[in-house]
C-alpha cells in the first residue's frame, strides 16, 4: 500500500472519530451516558456493598463488575452509534456510497468509544478509591491495561453486533444497542461467580470472553480462578468472534445492497 | 465517445411480507448506454422505478439480473472502485442533524479520503459555489429545504466525481430555487465535463437540463432520445388556437405547409402544426386572406409531459411503441 493510499485509509477512519465526537459534543444526553448513569449505578452498588457490610475483597469483586459493565456499555454504544446515527438521520446511503470499508467504520467509532469509556473508567476508579477505598491499581499497570484492552475489544464485538442487527432489521434493532451488553453482563457474572448460575448459563458464559477478563482481574483481589488460561481464552475468543463478525458484517452489507435496505433506511 | 454508464437487462424485484411472498417487479430488463459528458435524464411518474435504477447504477443496490458497467468497471464485482469515482445527491436530502453545514462537508470529505488542506480548500470552494457562507455554522436540522438541497449538491461534488447521480434534485423546492439549482448543475457539468444521470418526474427540468432522456414507466424504458427527437417521434405538433369571426378557407388551411390537422367548433379553430412558432404567421395570413376577423390567438407548444403521456398511452394500448 502506497503512503498516500495509507493516508487516505487513515483519514477515512478518522472521519468516523470526527462524526461521533461532534455528535457527542452536541448531545447533552451523551454527558449522561458517560457520567451520570455510570456514576449513579456505581454509587448505588457501592453503597449497597457498604450496607451489606461486605469485606474489602468482596466489595472489590462487585465494584470490578459494575465498572467493567459501565466501561463496556459506553464503548460499545459508540461503535453502535456509527450506524445508529445514520439510521436516525436517514443518511445511511451517503455513508455507503462513499468508498469506505466496514472495518474503517468500526475502527473509527471504536477509537472514540475507547476514549469516552476510558474517561468513565478514570472517573469511576477515582470514585471507588475515594468513596469505598477500593484500589483499582493493585494488580499493576500491566494487568490493568490487559483487562481494559479486553473490555474495549469486547465492546467492539457488541457494537459490531448491533451494527449487523441494524443492517438486518433496521429500526427494530436499535433496542439491541442497550440490551446486548446488559444481557452479557448478567450471564458473565458481573456481581457473582458464574458457577451460581443455573445450567446452561455457565456454559454459555464460558463462550463469552468477558467472563475470562472479569475472572482474570478478580484473581488479583484474592479470588481463585475457576478456569485456566484466562487471558488466552479471553483474547482467543475475542479474536475468533471479531473474525466471525467481520465476515458477518460483510455478508449483511451485501444482503443490504441486495434487498434495498440501505435505500429503505435512508427514506 | 466512451461510455460512462452501460446497463444491460437489469431486473429488480422487491419482496415483502412473511417469507417475502409479496413480490413487486420494479425493473423489467433495463438497457441503457450513456456517454461520458452527457446529462441524461430518467423521467417517469412516481413508482416507475427511477430511484431503484439510480440506486443500482450508483452501487447502493444490487440487481437480480443484468450487467452494469460504470466508467468501464463492473458494478457487480467492483463497486468499491466505482464509489471512488462517483457521487450522489438526492432530493429531500438527509444528513446528520447535529453537524453544521461545514462539519457535514468535512465529514463526507474525509470519507472520500481528502486530507487537511485539500479538504479545507474544497469545502471552502463548494460553500462559496452554493452560496452557503451565511449558513456555515447552522446545524443541518435548522436549514431550510433549499439550503439542505444545496448542501446535498455540495457534498456530491466533494470527490470531483466523474459520474454524478442526481435523484429528483429539485423536489419540494420553490420554483426560483429549482431554477437556481438547475443553473448550477448545468454550469458545473459544463465546467467539469462530468456525466450526470438525473431522475425526475418534472418534465420541464428534464427538458431544460438533459441532452437525452429515457421515459420510464412501470419498470420499463418506453423510449430514449433527445427532447426534440422525442417530440418529433410522437408527431403531436403544437396547437395554434384562433378565435375568429367570419369564414375561412378550410382547403387552404389544410394545404398550408406544416399543418397536420385542424378542427373548427363554433368560432374556435384549433390548428395542429409541426412547429408552432414557424407556422403561426402563415396560418394567421390564411385567416386574413379568407376575410375572417381574428379576435384572439394563442399557441400551445408540446412539452415533454405531453410526449410522455402519449408514449404511456401507446404502451398501455399495446401499440408496440417501445423503441
Amino acid at each position: 500500500m502506497s503512503s498516500s493510499n495509507l493516508q487516505k485509509k487513515l483519514i477515512q477512519i478518522w472521519a468516523f472519530v470526527y462524526k461521533n465526537w461532534i455528535m457527542t459534543k452536541r448531545n447533552v444526553f451523551s454527558l449522561f451516558e458517560i457520567l451520570f448513569w455510570p456514576v449513579v449505578g456505581f454509587l448505588s452498588v457501592g453503597l449497597l456493598t457498604d450496607f451489606l457490610k461486605l469485606d474489602a475483597n468482596m466489595s472489590g469483586f462487585i465494584l470490578i463488575g459494575i465498572i467493567s459493565m459501565s466501561v463496556t456499555q459506553v464503548c460499545q454504544i459508540d461503535v453502535a452509534y456509527v450506524l445508529l446515527y445514520d439510521l436516525w438521520s436517514k443518511s445511511m446511503k451517503h455513508t455507503f456510497i462513499a468508498p469506505v470499508y466496514p472495518f474503517q467504520l468500526i475502527f473509527g467509532s471504536w477509537l472514540i468509544g475507547v476514549f469516552r469509556s476510558f474517561i468513565v473508567f478514570l472517573v469511576l476508579s477515582i470514585l471507588s478509591s475515594l468513596a469505598f477505598g477500593f484500589d483499582f491499581l493493585r494488580p499493576g499497570i500491566g494487568p490493568l491495561s490487559l483487562f481494559l484492552l479486553g473490555l474495549f475489544l469486547i465492546s467492539a464485538l457488541v457494537g459490531m453486533m448491533v451494527c449487523i442487527l441494524v443492517l438486518l432489521f433496521g429500526y427494530k434493532a436499535d433496542v439491541a444497542a442497550w440490551s446486548i451488553s446488559s444481557l452479557m453482563a448478567l450471564i458473565c457474572g458481573i456481581y457473582y461467580p458464574i458457577s451460581i448460575l443455573p445450567s446452561p448459563l455457565p456454559e454459555i458464559a464460558r463462550a463469552i470472553p468477558l467472563t475470562y477478563f472479569l475472572e482474570y482481574f478478580r484473581t488479583f483481589y484474592g479470588f481463585d480462578a475457576e478456569m485456566k488460561g484466562l487471558l488466552g481464552w479471553g483474547f482467543g475468543l475475542t479474536a475468533a468472534y471479531l473474525m466471525i463478525e467481520a465476515f458477518l458484517f460483510k455478508a449483511v452489507l451485501y444482503r443490504a445492497r441486495k434487498k434495498g435496505v440501505l435505500i429503505k433506511l435512508s427514506e | 465517445m466512451a461510455l460512462a454508464i452501460q446497463a444491460e437487462g437489469i431486473c429488480k424485484t422487491f419482496r415483502s411480507g412473511w417469507r417475502g411472498q409479496n413480490e413487486k417487479l420494479v425493473l423489467k430488463g433495463i438497457d441503457l448506454q450513456i456517454e461520458q459528458g452527457e446529462i441524461f435524464g430518467v423521467l417517469g411518474p412516481n413508482g416507475a422505478g427511477k430511484t431503484t435504477l439510480l440506486s443500482i447504477l450508483s452501487t447502493l443496490l444490487l440487481p437480480d439480473r443484468g450487467k452494469v458497467q460504470i466508467l468501464g468497471i463492473d458494478g457487480l464485482q467492483d463497486g468499491h472502485r466505482i464509489r471512488e469515482r462517483v457521487n450522489m445527491s438526492s432530493g429531500n436530502a438527509n444528513f446528520l442533524w447535529s453537524l453544521t453545514v461545514q462539519e457535514n462537508l468535512h465529514f463526507y470529505g474525509m470519507l472520500y479520503g481528502l486530507a487537511g488542506k485539500k479538504r479545507k480548500a474544497k469545502v471552502r470552494a463548494l460553500i462559496s459555489l452554493f452560496n452557503l457562507e451565511e449558513h456555515l455554522d447552522v446545524p443541518f436540522d435548522r436549514l431550510s429545504t433549499g439550503m439542505k438541497q444545496r448542501l446535498s449538491l455540495a457534498k456530491s461534488l466533494l470527490n470531483d466525481p466523474e459520474v454524478l447521480f442526481l435523484d429528483e434534485p429539485s423536489v419540494g423546492l420553490d420554483p426560483s430555487v429549482s431554477i437556481w439549482i438547475r443553473d448550477q448543475i448545468r454550469s458545473i457539468q459544463k465546467e467539469k465535463g462530468m456525466t450526470v444521470l438525473l431522475t425526475t418526474h418534472n418534465m420541464r427540468e428534464a427538458e431544460s437540463l438533459c441532452n437525452r432522456i429515457a421515459f420510464l414507466k412501470a419498470g420499463e424504458i418506453l423510449t430514449t432520445g433527445t427532447p426534440e427527437a422525442l417530440k418529433r417521434m410522437v408527431r403531436m405538433g403544437d396547437t395554434i388556437r384562433i378565435e375568429f369571426k367570419g369564414k375561412i378557407s378550410e382547403e387552404e388551411l389544410l394545404r398550408a405547409d406544416g399543418v397536420i390537422n385542424f378542427s373548427i367548433l363554433d368560432n374556435l379553430c384549433e390548428v395542429i402544426v409541426d412547429d408552432g412558432e414557424k407556422r403561426l404567421g402563415p396560418v394567421i395570413a390564411i385567416f386574413y386572406q379568407s376575410g375572417a376577423q381574428i379576435k384572439k390567438v394563442s399557441l400551445g407548444q408540446t412539452d415533454l409531459e405531453d410526449v410522455f403521456i402519449e408514449f404511456a398511452k401507446e404502451t398501455d394500448s399495446d401499440m408496440g411503441l417501445r423503441l
